[in-house]
């Protein structure tokens, strides 16, 4: 039943073996075709098992995206280096903490320090752990490192 | 080159399945 296997794929995620996660994702998309849940346990894992370019490819062959995955596709481009569609996808995606970390990482990689810095300044307060890091890092290469 | 962190990695989870079990 699809509740055995969403309890198998739970026991995987729990034990971050991805790999069997998502197999046990894909039996229940064979029986339930279109299942949310498991098209995102699917795609989740995949990136967490670093296959990047896979998770792409299941994104951009999923007829109807659940709006959640539309993240998850723009940090894909941007693992793969696909530095302006990720940034284009981004807009296109309601703000919030997770697309002004991607953003602020993208901007870093494009080598726009000013509008990194700017991203930053506005995440600032939010207390994301190791914010600082990065903050730092775009400053550094603003050339304003004694800010 | 200074240390860059992958924090929005962080921010990609999976979806509670607590209601699918
Ligand atoms: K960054």
């Amino acid at each position: 039943a699809i509740e055995d296997l969403f309890t198998s794929l739970n026991k995987f995620i729990e034990r971050s073996d991805y790999e069997q996660a998502v197999k046990v994702a894909e039996q229940v998309l064979s029986a339930a075709p279109g299942d949310e849940d498991a098209l995102r346990c699917k795609i989740v894992a995949l990136i967490k098992d670093d296959n990047i370019d896979k998770a792409l490819e299941v994104i951009q062959s999923s007829q109807k995206l659940p709006s959640d995955l539309s993240f998850s596709k723009a940090y894909c481009l941007y693992r793969l280096n696909k530095l302006d569609e990720a940034l284009e996808s981004l807009k296109s995606q309601e703000s919030n903490t997770a697309t002004m970390l991607l953003e602020s990482q993208i901007l870093y990689r494009l080598g726009r320090m000013d509008s990194c810095v700017e991203v930053y300044q506005k995440l600032q307060n939010l207390s994301i752990d190791s914010l600082e890091i990065n903050f730092v890092a775009a400053l550094v290469g603003a050339g304003r490192s004694s800010e | 080159n200074p240390i860059v962190l992958d924090l929005a990695y962080n921010m990609i989870d999976f979806p509670s399945l607590e209601n699918r079990m």
